[in-house]
């Protein structure tokens, strides 16, 4: 039977569960055996991606993974890329994966490479799909920005390795599988000598990709981008932006859609003043209603669009908060 | 203290367009450019060069030879020293085999650290930072938004990486590869007017596989461990689109429509 690894998702631990559709696709009907390696307490997370101590770091995955591996900050600590890549490169030797999948946070993204050299495997970056074609598995990656799609197969003999772009695949079984937990008790021999010395919150306080609602500005808001917070109000969604809004200094890169930005598959979006390029595009994945408001009703994203509002982004903002707002305020009354 | 520079010359893939429409990629005349995480890495090294005498900055690329125009730029700037690697046998490497071949250069030389960029803007696997470290024996941060210069010598390094909720300000011990993200703003400064002639021949060296010595199936497509085996551009669902006014008809038809969407 094949047999993988995840690693933790080290900035959200639930969505680490995401990865088995990634394995369920690999192996279309096969069955498989799955394994996950979680760190307990993780520097690099947010407060929502660190492991809770009351049911132990394994807990959110429990009844999705057959095996959870633990792995305490006492053998290595949770930014040690060093220290974790020996402990990864000692299960592969023991239980001989077929597969190994990282998700593509900033760690994992350091973390996976270093990894396949070790292990003299190939290793596919950013992952967003997985065929079978000619009764091989293709996997499949955004290239040059995401302007052109590459399908990728591995060669050699270790384990088939990729990280996997967040957001992108969906586990939507319920689990119910029976988790044998263990930790891991090797000693590690090497480590890295990073040392944190400060940690900054910062104040952006909202994960675009779990809003149903969204609110994107791009070029066109670029001068009153603060105004889709109305808007975003009244609708009681979030806002998001393009990269034009983000280079600039406008928003955060935290809330940017799009290739260098997150993935995001909200139920409703509303891009004001954003036109389309594929960079933005690709990030934008199974969104069930796409509203445009544009001066040019040709812009690329138009073509995407249920409805195009041809006019200004802003004029259509306060228009239609005032019309929401009205409809409010004859329901309460 | 010697800094080396690992660069790359990418298309500019900015200037693609794309035909939603027809689903097609536009990707004539597409000029090369210095990629802009790797010119953060050059611009980090010029500042921490200044007012230090005794630091040396060699850039190295790894590419066809066509790339040398570019890097006789990047000499005009206050860079040592610049190394091509390029050979016919090179061509399809994959970051693999392409970490190897620099790090088989790199390993002849002599250094306190080597600066990258993060992500490249054309294959943006961010592998080859990576696995060079691993090649070399080297830590490896990515995403490096800001270098702390006055604590940065031959022995240890301080910078901060920004993460979805904090900003992280760590150390490590040098030597290592540091990665930079265009996030830190490191400008690369212009050449002068009066260099732009100016010949940096003698500060130029292309090396081949005669000097690094690989087998013939060690290293391009035949080495490699991935392979591309097509690439298509993606097709995207173009939908239904009613064109509406920004009028009180055209606000009224979408307001209609957040309500049977159910999204009011």
């Amino acid at each position: 039977m094949n047999r993988i690894l995840v690693f933790q998702d080290t900035e959200h631990i639930e969505n680490t569960i995401d990865l088995l559709a990634v394995a369920e696709k690999m192996y279309a009907e096969e069955p498989f055996e799955s394994y996950a390696l979680v760190i307990a307490g993780s520097d690099s997370s947010d407060s929502t991606g660190g492991p809770s101590a009351a049911n132990g770091p394994a807990g959110p995955l429990t009844g999705f993974f057959q095996k959870v591996i633990q792995l305490s900050h006492e053998i290595v600590e949770p930014h040690d890329q060093i220290g974790i890549c020996e402990v990864l490169t000692e299960l592969q030797k023991e239980y001989k994966f077929d597969a190994i999948l990282v998700p593509a946070t900033p760690f994992g993204r350091m973390i996976a490479p270093r990894l396949a050299k070790r292990l003299h495997t190939g290793i596919v970056a950013d992952v967003t799909d997985i065929r079978q074609k000619d009764g091989r598995v293709e996997i499949i990656r955004p290239a040059y920005s995401g302007r052109i799609m590459a399908a990728i197969v591995t060669r050699g003999s270790g384990p088939v390795m990729m990280s996997v772009r967040p957001g992108v695949f969906k586990y939507s079984d319920g689990g119910g599988v029976d988790t044998e937990v263990s930790e891991y008790n090797r000693p590690v021999e090497a480590h890295s000598s990073l040392k944190p010395l400060e940690v900054k919150e910062k104040k952006i306080s909202y994960d675009i990709r779990e809003s149903d609602i969204l609110i994107s500005g791009g070029g066109g808001v670029l001068r009153n981008f603060a105004g889709l917070e109305h808007l975003a109000e009244a609708l009681q969604g979030r806002v998001s932006a393009s990269r034009k809004i983000v280079d600039r200094g406008i928003a955060p890169r935290s809330i940017q859609v799009g290739q260098s930005g997150r993935t995001v598959s909200p139920r409703l979006y509303i891009a004001l003043g954003i036109n389309g390029a594929i960079q933005h595009v690709e990030g934008m994945q199974n969104i069930e209603s796409i509203i445009a408001v544009n001066t040019n009703r040709n812009a690329p994203i138009c073509s995407l669009s249920d409805i195009v509002v041809e006019g200004d982004a802003m004029e259509f903002i306060d228009k239609l908060t005032d019309r929401i707002e009205a409809f409010r305020k004859g329901a309460q009354e | 203290m010697n800094i080396i520079c690992v660069v790359k010359i990418v298309p500019d893939v900015d200037s693609f367009a794309y035909d939603y429409e027809n689903n097609t990629l536009i990707r004539e005349n597409i000029r090369m450019i210095l990629n802009p995480d790797d010119a953060c890495a050059l611009a980090c090294a010029l500042k921490v060069k200044a007012g230090r005498p005794d630091c040396s900055i060699e850039v190295v690329t790894m590419g066809p030879k066509a790339v040398k125009p570019h890097m006789e730029d990047l000499l005009r700037l206050d860079a040592d020293r610049g190394t091509i690697i390029s050979d016919p046998a090179y061509r399809g490497s994959d970051t693999y085999v392409t970490s190897r071949i620099l790090a088989r250069y790199l390993s002849t030389r002599q250094f306190d650290v080597l600066l990258t960029g993060s992500h490249a803007l054309d294959g943006d696997t961010s592998h080859v930072p990576a696995q060079l470290g691993e090649e070399l024996d080297l830590e490896q941060m990515s995403g490096i938004t800001a270098v702390d210069f006055e604590r940065f010598d031959s022995r240890r390094a301080v910078f901060e990486v920004e993460y979805e909720s904090s900003v992280v300000t760590w150390e490590m011990a040098l030597p290592a590869i540091l990665s930079l993200d265009r996030e830190s703003g490191y400008t690369l400064p212009y050449v002068k007017y009066e260099d732009f002639q100016r010949d940096v021949s003698g500060k130029l060296t292309i090396i081949g596989n005669p000097e690094l010595g690989f087998e013939p199936g060690e290293v391009g497509s035949d080495g490699s461990l991935t392979e591309v085996v097509r690439t298509y551009t993606q097709r995207f669902e173009t939908r239904e689109r009613r064109i509406v006014r920004n009028d009180d008809a055209g606000i009224e038809d979408v307001f209609n429509f957040l309500l049977e969407k159910g999204f009011l």
